[in-house]
């Protein structure tokens, strides 16, 4: 079961690695480390909304919120940036918003047992909302030079959020595989009423997961208030759709319990990937969302059908094992059929 | 757990917070209860009614379709274009309602073929459809602001006109009411859609023709998305490929509040409409006092969790109420001694 997953990563790994060599091969410029590096850039923000929303839909939820969470507390960093507050605690601040709104979400999905899709459907109304509230419904602008300063910083031509990012994924990875407490999203997802009576915190589990995705929402809005330098009233509109769509394609499956951060990052930057190249190949852009969510469709049903198949082969063997056990015993003995 | 006493009915409480709805604003406003005007700013949010309606029959097969709001964009650019290509209105306007059909089938198909999540496939055709929007308006030079205009009169009149103060919209939401609800709640395949939503096993080994009823339901989904598209294409009077792209969120929080379990299995069209005319007039009642659609927006969110809240409250302490009942009628028929390994029960 655990070989899955992964190989599924891998498929999609290697999908993205054929795609950036053919778009290569059309088209050099691609190639070359400046485009590569500004597609990872572009990337950021996708990436780590998809790490966000991985928590969440691993307890087999969904938060559609991310987006407006993401719009939210970048409001709030540049509100906080031009009332003068220092780069540091305006980004603590961030992201303690970021956690706190994802942790309404959690109260209200783990606690009072709300849908959670209708939970983060009603969340993603007020924040948008309280969004357009905190501004009156202008742009933020004229945000100070130190968040911008940041973002332009480069180490060996890499940007510093973008280092930032790719050491957030790994550390969250190593601790998803670590930490005792961090399988627990992995469990709930898979069978909550198993992980309730193995003794495992079910509900502050998922309230957590829900807090993550906040969390992971105010870091994006860092990123984005650092390259964009503004803030527009549209900041992580649709975002969460994109989030769910770089996550599914990565391999995060939304039945929960299967995902890792890595799921994140390939989906994330195979979605940007495909919206560059279509500049580089010449093709119009407005061809984007069509050729996306074909390739989505296309590796869910991909994966479906490895997924039929492989159960299928299991479930051959298992009936070898059972019919060659069945006749050297004896006859009364009947193995436990699994599943 | 069918209830038969009328006022322990979601329809029923829907009944009354429109009445509530309705009294506070007009206690505050009482220009706001004009008839003539509550029936003509009933058109806002008529494709949201389209659209609902037949979602309902999807989520109660315990499916979602959130590709509705592309087949909008969809459905108004093919009535835009095909009309632009010389053709009469009305065959571009079936052309359009035959697309939203197709693209209906297709979501269905892969719903029903596969164990996927509905909502990954929906959020694929989502990007697809609403791509091939934009493609099809990018290649013909209609993807800015005005999309395709000057479309007849006669076209446009269907969401402007009206029979007295009553729009044809409305009444046409008012007939589909009724026909759905024939369909869903007095026909063999209404029935199936609330057996497969309850237990999709079950109603496979019941003969109910499972995989039929669910691209059937989703073509119903993703036809009343065309036909909103076409409402709003009438109504704003040009054809763009992003109408309708805000009517998603809406338009779900319309059937969840309708009384519908995301889960599947239960739902009624009448609760969607009722719900459907809720929020509406919150949001008109709301403006009228001058109430930004921000804040509007921050109302509706709030009601929605609140709503579902409550009634998952009521839900949960009926049952607890039900299982105190069984236990202690078990304790009376066992001699008042409460058997050690079931007290948990």
């Amino acid at each position: 079961m655990s070989k899955l997953p992964q190989s599924r990563e891998a498929v999609v790994l290697l999908l993205l690695v054929a795609l950036i060599a053919v778009i290569g091969l059309i088209n050099p410029s691609f190639w070359e480390p400046k485009s590569l590096l500004s597609m990872l850039n572009t990337s950021l923000i996708l990436i780590l909304l998809a790490t966000g929303e991985m928590f969440v839909i691993l307890t087999r939820g969904i938060d559609v919120s991310v987006g407006a969470m993401m719009g939210l507390a970048a409001v709030v960093l540049g509100l906080a940036l031009n009332a003068g507050v220092p780069l540091w605690l305006a980004i603590v601040l961030t992201l303690l918003v970021g956690f706190v709104l994802g942790a309404i979400n959690g109260v209200g999905v783990a606690f009072v047992r709300i849908p959670p899709i209708i939970m983060t459907l009603g969340a993603l109304g007020v924040y948008r909302g309280m969004m357009l509230i905190l501004t009156g419904g202008s742009w933020i602008e004229t945000i100070p030079q130190s968040i911008k300063t940041l973002a332009g910083m480069k180490v060996f031509e890499v940007s510093v959020f973008a280092i930032a990012t790719l050491l957030i994924v790994l550390l969250t990875t190593l601790l998803l595989r670590r930490i005792r407490q961090a399988r627990y999203f992995y469990y709930v997802g898979d069978n909550e009423d198993g992980a309730f009576m193995l003794g495992i915190p079910v509900r502050p589990t998922q309230a957590v997961a829900y807090a993550l995705s906040g969390l992971f929402a105010g870091v994006a809005a860092v990123i984005f208030v650092g390259q964009i330098g503004f803030v527009p009233m549209q900041t992580g509109y649709g975002q969460e759709l994109n989030a769910i769509a770089a996550g599914v394609l990565g391999g995060i499956n939304l039945s929960g319990g299967v995902g890792s951060p890595v799921s994140a990052l390939i989906g994330g930057l195979f979605l940007t990937v495909i919206n560059s190249a279509l500049v580089f190949l010449k093709v119009p852009a407005f061809w984007n969302n069509a050729i996306a969510g074909a390739i989505l469709l296309i590796v869910v049903l991909i994966d479906f059908r490895v997924r039929v198949a492989v159960e299928m082969r299991q479930r051959q063997q298992r009936a070898n094992v059972r019919r060659e056990t069945s006749a050297a015993i004896q006859p009364s003995f009947t193995p436990e059929e699994s599943r | 757990m069918k209830l038969f006493k009328p006022w322990l009915r979601w329809e029923f409480f829907l009944v009354v917070l429109l009445g509530v709805e309705m009294a506070v604003f007009g206690f505050i406003n009482p220009r706001f209860l004009n008839v003539e005007n509550l029936l003509y700013s009933s058109s806002d949010f008529a494709h949201i009614m389209l659209a609902a309606l037949p979602l309902t029959l999807v989520i109660i097969t315990g499916g979602i379709d959130i590709s509705i709001a592309a087949v909008m964009g969809l459905a108004s650019i093919v009535l835009g274009v095909t009309w632009q290509a010389g053709v009469d209105v009305y065959t571009a306007l079936a052309v359009a309602l035959a697309v939203g059909v197709l693209a209906g089938i297709l979501n269905g198909l892969l719903v029903a073929n596969t164990d996927i999540n509905p909502l990954v496939i929906t959020l694929g055709t989502l990007f697809l459809f609403s791509g091939l929007a934009t493609a099809i308006a990018g290649s013909l030079g209609a993807a800015g602001y005005e999309g395709i205009s000057g479309l007849p009169r006669e076209f446009t009149r269907l969401a402007h006109g009206s029979v007295g103060p009553v729009p044809y919209t409305l009444i046409f939401v008012l007939v589909l009411v009724l026909l759905y609800s024939i369909l869903l709640h007095k026909t063999r395949f209404g029935r199936s859609l609330y057996l497969i939503g309850a237990n999709k096993d079950a109603a496979r080994f019941s003969g109910v023709p499972v995989k039929q009823s669910i691209v059937t339901a989703y073509a119903l989904s993703s036809f009343g998305g065309a036909m909103a598209g076409a409402m709003l294409t009438a109504y704003f009077t040009s054809a763009r490929s992003d109408l309708g792209s805000d009517a998603l969120l809406p338009t779900i929080t319309a059937v969840v509040l309708g009384g519908a379990s995301i889960l599947g299995g239960s739902g009624t069209i009448v609760g969607s409409f009722l719900a459907v005319l809720i929020l509406g007039y919150l949001k008109q009642g709301l403006l009228a006092l001058g109430v930004t659609s921000d804040v509007s927006q921050v109302v509706t969110g709030l009601l929605l969790i609140t709503v579902v809240a409550l009634k998952y409250w009521a839900a949960d302490l009926n049952q607890l109420r039900r299982n105190r009942r069984a236990l202690r009628t078990r304790t009376n028929l066992e001699g008042g001694v409460l058997p050690e390994n079931q007290a948990s029960t």
